[in-house]
């Protein structure tokens, strides 16, 4: 109940709300099971890039090069041979040791070499993307269907989607009663006071990152064993969902302010949002204006709102 | 301080004449003179871009402005569409492409000075409406695309070998390094982006100088893709695309600060040439999209360390 009264993240739940009623309106059996688990699985990448972001941001440091991530790890899985590695969770494997590797470099040239990570990252989306490009120049490969077997399947009548979502918000609840959890906000709050509490300024945003990436590895991944091809371009919307999510669920870009949760909410608002476009029979061409429209009220309103709380 | 302020134009300038020699060797014939006009042209663009990010990173609070693409592609767009190929109308096209530009990067400031919202985020949601809005547009009333003959010629003609539109933006360059580092405002802008606190409390109304930064870039941004569209003879979606990674990266490599209240031109314009001339040389040796976005990407964290280092060294 701490999280709710957090003033941020009220009105980026009834935005949830309002979302969730507009799409079971205009889309049928939105909650039977099939649609449901179809929904959640088109959901899983977006929820868990923008945790990502959400880790990365709370630390105090921001990373713009998420998107180009998925690209890369996605192009890497469309790329190695399965049977190189092992069978699908070897690719898995490698998957995660590569999103762990970026994850390393950005917060190294953040924290060690101290550049600003706004820009840094930046740098580095170039670069990302020019290694997708260079492995999978135009959409294609493959990718072992076993793989999105094993996305599409199931673990005793729960839709593995799910069970990833759920394991990263529970790593998140973890996170937050565990020390690295509490460093990475007083970090992102206070990074002299978290000095001067003895606390590894340059450790605790090195965490962060590595953290938030193991989550991008996870979405590349979801993504992946959707598509089961490789695509140099397949993450880039997902740098501007996942910063516009963190805004929208209350989490301050400045660092330090705001819960997972409210990445999460950010995250379903603006993935049920394109549901909502779609259902609606809004003609194609209005898709990405609509989208637009949307993304800039929800950050007016939540802005406007916090305003108000705070003079309140 | 005037030494620092040469250092770096010199060290760009340094380095593009190294890459051109070394074009020259790798092959001849890299360094004639036509080859030098057409990179003069196309450096025009980029330093035109280059200045929208010049003045929002010198105005501070993590100043940028990502709407550069689709702000000219709207410009692109509206003023090839007023222009309808005819020369008598293209002064009003590009008034018009200009204030749409005004008026964009009004929100932007209003947005960001105003409301708080972090730059990055305004800036990428307004050029998602802006592009939204121009595939709506473009679908539904089919718009003329074509630039004018006078347009055309205006920005593809030289005149005794030198490019006019790089003449244009030798002009604009210098009124720009004018307005930033002699004038009045320009100390004001530098004020507002070093510390917006003690420039609010010395007098400055820091959220209009914020505003008409973003104001700017919107205007110039909206002018460049204009010029574009005579560049390449016709206005689409996405014209404008290719100049939001790159304008961010000349103005970081010529010495402008993501933290504010410094805005060397002088700098970026060579940053701009520099920039131009090594993707010339990439593209000749044969070196694909994805080799140019790594070197791009190498290139501009190297520049970054660098200043953290000269930082440092003066403290």
């Amino acid at each position: 109940m701490r999280a709710l009264r957090y003033t941020g993240i009220l009105p980026s739940l009834l935005m949830l709300v309002v979302v969730i009623a507009l799409n079971a309106r205009l889309q049928p059996h939105f909650f039977g099971l099939p649609s449901l688990e179809d929904n959640i699985a088109t959901l899983t990448p977006t929820i868990l890039v923008c945790l990502a972001q959400a880790v990365i941001v709370l630390s105090g440091e921001l990373d713009l090069s998420v998107g180009a991530g998925v690209s890369l790890i996605n192009c890497l899985l469309a790329t190695v041979p399965i049977s190189a590695v092992g069978g699908p969770w070897g690719l898995m494997g490698l998957a995660l040791l590569l999103a762990l590797a970026l994850g390393a470099i950005n917060g190294v040239i953040v924290t060690i070499f101290g550049l600003p990570s706004l820009i840094a990252t930046f740098a580095t989306a170039a670069v990302w993307f020019g290694l997708a490009l260079a492995l999978i120049p135009q959409p294609g490969g493959e990718l072992d269907q076993s793989v999105g077997d094993l996305y599409s399947g199931t673990v005793s009548g729960v839709p593995v989607p799910l069970f990833i979502v759920a394991g990263a918000l529970l790593i998140w609840t973890l996170l937050g009663r565990h020390r690295l959890g509490r460093r990475i906000v007083a970090v992102g709050s206070n990074p002299a006071a978290a000095f001067q509490a003895g606390i590894s300024v340059l450790r605790v945003k090195l965490a962060a990152y590595l953290v938030g990436w193991l989550l991008v590895g996870l979405a590349a991944i979801a993504i992946s064993a959707q598509t089961l091809s490789g695509d140099a371009r397949v993450g880039d919307t997902y740098t501007l969902t996942s910063v516009a999510a963190v805004v929208i669920g209350g989490i301050s870009l400045a660092g330090g302010r705001g819960t997972p949760w409210g990445a999460l909410v950010g995250a379903i608002v603006l993935g049920i949002v394109s549901n909502v476009i779609y259902f609606a029979g809004i003609p194609s061409i209005w898709q990405e204006f609509f989208k637009g429209i949307v993304i800039m009220s929800a950050l007016g309103f939540m802005v406007l709102e916090q305003k108000r709380a705070a003079v309140a | 301080m005037t030494a620092l302020r040469l250092g770096r134009p010199l060290l760009l300038l340094a380095l593009t004449l190294l890459l051109l020699a070394a074009g020259e060797v790798l092959l001849p014939g890299f360094i004639g003179p036509g080859q030098i006009a057409n990179q003069l042209k196309i450096a025009s663009f980029l330093g035109l871009f280059g200045l929208c990010q010049t003045v929002v990173m010198a105005a501070g609070g993590q100043g940028l402005d990502l709407s550069v693409g689709a702000i000219a592609t709207l410009g692109g767009i509206l003023g090839a569409a007023l222009m309808n190929g005819s020369n008598a109308m293209t002064p009003i096209g590009a008034g018009v492409a200009i204030g749409a530009g005004l008026a964009a990067g009004c929100v932007n400031g209003v947005g960001i000075a105003v409301l708080g919202v972090p730059p990055l985020v305004t800036t990428l949601a307004l050029s998602s409406v802006i592009d939204g809005g121009l595939i709506v547009g473009v679908s539904l009333a089919h718009p003329a695309n074509g630039a004018s003959p006078g347009l055309v010629a205006m920005t593809g003609r030289s005149f005794h070998g030198i490019p006019t539109v790089a003449v244009l933006w030798a002009v604009i360059a210098a009124i720009a390094i004018w307005l930033l580092s002699r004038s009045a405002w320009g100390r004001r802008l530098c004020r507002t982006g070093a510390n917006p606190i003690t420039a609010r409390l010395s007098g400055t109304d820091t959220t209009r100088v914020r505003i008409v930064a973003y104001m700017m870039s919107g205007g110039i941004a909206a002018f460049g893709g204009f010029l574009l569209t005579g560049y390449v003879g016709q206005a689409f979606l996405g014209l404008g695309n290719a100049y939001v990674l790159t304008s961010i990266v000349v103005a970081a490599i010529g010495g402008v600060a993501l933290a504010g209240g410094r805005a060397p031109y002088g700098g970026v314009a060579c940053a701009a040439i520099l920039m131009t001339v090594l993707v010339s040389l990439l593209t000749a040796i044969n070196i694909g999209e994805s080799g140019r976005q790594v070197i791009f990407g190498l290139t501009l964290l190297s520049f970054l360390m660098l200043d953290r280092y000269l930082m440092r060294a003066r403290h």
